[in-house]
Parts: structure tokens; sequence; C-alpha cells
């Protein structure tokens, strides 16, 4: 998780994408397939059941088919940003060759790495980072110190035990009024 | 079988890397499929003739005419029938170019036409234009004689698209289109790293003296750790007993101009914490004024300096 060695990235959108309009970017699809071999029967269903209803829904991916004899099925998805991504679709049912085209078409063509945070933002806050001058009193600028006055805990309002010293006529040890009678 | 495979390796990786080609090249390839697909990438729906001329660049007619004239093709008599972008790129960078100041006033009414114009540059430059359309395809699809494919090529290309999309669709379209695509750079970055203010206090000055407001006063609000290395002072400029900015620095001197620039950005509305940019429907709906420009930062301080000048002659 924190290993310096495997590979992590932030989250990142290119272009903003979404922000204005949604790009697919997808941009084409290659399905390589034998037109004899088992292992290519469910690339050959989903070309023959799904493939052409794919295509009239993302109109903006170019999907090209590609027979080769004696060879294991594949997928070859190339995205907007230069990279491929392939899919060995061997012995895969054709629902399992669909689905892994939805993944492969909702990707963003980035690299699969480790997320260090799963949100970007540019605007981490809105009314800007706090930082030790933000809340202090602006007093405090022009004040001299040391200033005993400001020393010990600020009281708004009377406590229990000051209302009861008070009433016994004693004024409580450690406070200021008994420092400064002190001096 | 070791020193065998390690020969081969080595063999391979004397012969150097796998030659760089044009994606037209490799067998899966279509190209009226990849131009269609590439406005549908856009939702955009373009016209066959309008897309491929604006792909077509001057150098790839050109090199084509020179290929068949070297093979004796007569050019006059089997002429090429492709028609160039040129006009395409000057009608998009027309349109781009209008539009980003428009929506860039309308957002920004209190900033300067200084401001403006440069963050347009910054959009417009070839840098942010070929990283877009570098980003959405064009790089497949261009037809010139440059391969890798140059930044000023990729630019212009983009532009073309614009050009090609009003020419069909018409300029609302295409409008949306640069929003979409170039205006959305924006977000996310310092727009005040964008514009460079050699005297940011000059031009406050100048600013508040038009608006008939107090000169500006700079305090120092706090300072801490003046004999070390990480010494901070925070200034506020203060115009009429009111804070107009603040910024801290390392020392006076940098706060100081930091926080002119900070009650200049609050000024022109930008900065965080101040509104986003629109997009889509709500920015459908902007009424760009496209003519009357912003407040002149130059004018401002001449106007300034010459009132100055009148009142110490008087």
């Amino acid at each position: 998780m924190s290993n310096r060695a495997i590979p992590n990235a932030f989250v990142k959108n290119v272009l903003q994408n979404g922000l204005g309009r949604y790009i697919c970017q997808l941009q084409r699809v290659t399905l390589n397939f034998c037109k004899a071999t088992p292992s290519s029967l469910g690339t050959r269903d989903f070309i023959e059941k799904y493939l052409v209803d794919f295509t009239r829904e993302n109109p903006g991916t170019v999907v090209y088919v590609k027979p080769i004899r004696n060879r294991a099925p594949f997928l070859v998805a190339e995205y907007l940003n230069g990279r491929q991504e392939r899919v060995s679709t061997k012995d895969m049912p054709a629902d399992e060759v669909c689905k892994w085209l939805e993944h492969l078409r909702t990707r963003s063509g980035a690299q699969i790495v480790n997320l260090r945070k799963e949100w970007l933002t540019n605007t981490p806050s809105t009314q800007g980072v706090w930082h030790p001058f933000l809340n202090k009193n602006p007093s405090l600028a022009g004040t001299s110190f040391p200033a005993p006055e400001l020393y010990g805990a600020k009281t708004e309002s009377k406590s229990a035990t000051d209302m009861v010293l008070e009433e016994a006529g004693v004024k409580k040890v450690g406070s200021v009024d008994s420092a400064s009678s002190k001096e | 079988m070791r020193a065998y495979l390690k020969e081969l390796y080595n063999r391979r990786l004397r012969v150097g890397p796998e030659k760089l080609r044009h994606r037209s090249e490799f067998m899966n390839w279509n190209y009226n499929a990849e131009i269609y697909a590439f406005g549908k990438r856009l939702g955009e729906e373009f016209s066959n003739d309008s897309l491929q001329a604006a792909f077509t660049h001057r150098s790839y007619i050109e090199a084509e005419e020179a290929r068949r004239a070297d093979l004796g093709i007569d050019v006059a008599s089997a002429p090429l029938g492709l028609t160039d972008n040129s006009e395409l790129t000057q009608k998009g960078e027309e349109t781009a170019s209008r539009y980003i100041k428009a929506y860039l006033r309308s957002s920004y009414p209190t900033m300067f036409e200084e401001a403006i114009v440069a963050i347009h540059d910054h959009l417009m430059s070839d840098d942010t234009l070929s990283h877009i359309a570098s980003h959405i395809g064009i790089g497949d699809l261009m037809l010139c004689s440059d391969f890798p494919p140059e930044e000023s090529t990729l630019s212009k290309n983009f532009l073309a698209v614009v050009g090609a999309l009003e020419t069909d669709k018409g300029v609302k379209r295409a409008e949306s289109l640069v929003r979409d695509l170039v205006l959305a750079q924006l977000v996310g970055k310092e727009l005040m790293e964008l514009w460079s203010v050699t005297n940011p206090m000059g031009l406050l000055m100048a600013v508040l003296d038009s608006q008939g407001r107090g000169p500006p006063e700079p305090r120092l609000q706090w300072q801490a750790g003046q004999r070390t290395i990480m010494a901070v002072y925070q200034v506020g400029i203060y115009s009429d007993k009111q804070l107009i900015g603040q910024s801290a620095g390392e020392r006076v001197t940098i706060a100081e101009d930091m926080a002119a620039q900070d009650a200049l950005q609050r000024m022109m509305g930008i900065g965080s914490g101040h509104m986003p940019l629109t997009f889509r429907t709500e920015a459908d709906k902007m009424e760009l004024r496209y003519d009357p420009k912003n407040i002149s930062a130059e004018e401002l301080m001449q106007t300034y300096e010459l009132r100055q000048k009148e009142n110490s002659v008087s």
C-alpha cells in the first residue's frame, strides 16, 4: 500500500473530460478471432449477436474484425491517449466478451495502478487553507511579551466554583487577582 | 541455450527500436470509418466533405503532387481533387478567438483587457491546442507531410475542425465545441500566473484613484521568525481603512508585492473562493457581447500618471 516500489498514481482526468461534454476515450477496438477453432466460439457468437448493436450504440468507436487462422482470440482496445489494452477472449462465452468490451469502453486508457486518492480536485479549499495567523486576535500583533494578563485560561462566564467562593468571600488561590495582590 | 538466447537479445538491441509508423500503415485501418467516428466521438454531425478538407494540409497536397510528378503522371490532367484546410483553419481561428475573448469578458467583467488577452493567448497557443488535438484523435487522421506530427500542424488542424463545424452546423455549435475543449483547460489554472504584472502596486494605485477610493496603504499585519531562514511577514493593503488584499511573504517587500497582486485578483473576481466558469446548458444561455472590451490597465496607469502630473504642476 505504501511501498515506493509498487506503481501508484493520483487519479487523473485528461482534457477535463465530462466538464463540458463527455468524449468516449475508446478510439478503436479490434476483435481478432479464428473462424474455425473452438476457443473462438464465444467471440464468433458475440460478433454474430451483439457486435452490431455495440457499434450502433457507440458510433465514436471504430470496430475492426480481423479473422486470423489457428490463433486464440483476443481484443485490442486503442485509446485516445495512445495506449493499447489487450484482452484474451480464449474460451470465453459471448456474454463474457460483452462484459470485457463494456469494461474497455468505459476506461480512460490510463494504466491501472494503485490510486493514492479516490478523488481529484483543483480547489480542495474554498474558504482558504488554515494558517497560524488566520483567526488570531489582531491585537496580539502589537502586544509586547511577556504579558502576564494574557496567561491563564480565559473564562467567559463565572464557574460554579467562582460563585461559591464569592459567596464565602474568599478569593480563589492561583487566580490573577491573587497573583497581582501578592506582587 | 542461454548463450544463444543472449546473443539473439543483444542482436535485437543492436538493430534498434521498432520504427515509428503512422497508424494507417497497419492492416486494420479504414479512413472513412475513422473520420466518421471522429465526428461522432465529439457528439457532432459533420458533413464528410468539410471534415475531409479539415484534415488535409497544404503540405500533403504538395507532397502528393510532387510524388505524382515524379512518377510521370500529369498533374493537370488528373487533378487530386483535394481541398486544403487553410480556409477552414482561418475561419476556426477567428471564431475561437472571438468566442474565447467574449466568454472571458462575460465571466470576468472586472478583469483587465491585458489579462484577458494573456489568457486568450495562452489558450490559443500551439502548446495548448496541440495537446487538445492529440487527445481527441486528430493525430492519426491528419494528412500532412510531417511525421511525427508537429505541434503547429495539430493546432491548425484543430482550428480547421472548429471551422468545419461552423460551416456545417453554425457558429453556436462551433462555440460550444471551443468551450468544452479549450476553455475547459482553464479549470484549476492560476489565472494570475498567465498574466504578468510588472508593477502591481502602481496599477492598484491607478485603479483605486479611478474609482475615487482612497490610496492603497500597506500595513504589516503579522511577522514571525525574523532572525531565521523561515521568516514570514504578512502584509495587508488597506484603502479607506478597508482591507482589499493581503498576503504573506519571505520578506516585507515580497509580501507587499504579493498583497497588491491579491488585491488585484480580488478586484478581477479570480482566485480561490470565486465562482467557477459556466459550462453546459448554463453556458448556452449566456448572452455574450463580442465587441465591447474590458477596462485596460495601461490606459488606467496613463490616466493616473497624467493626473498626478497635473496635480504636481498645479
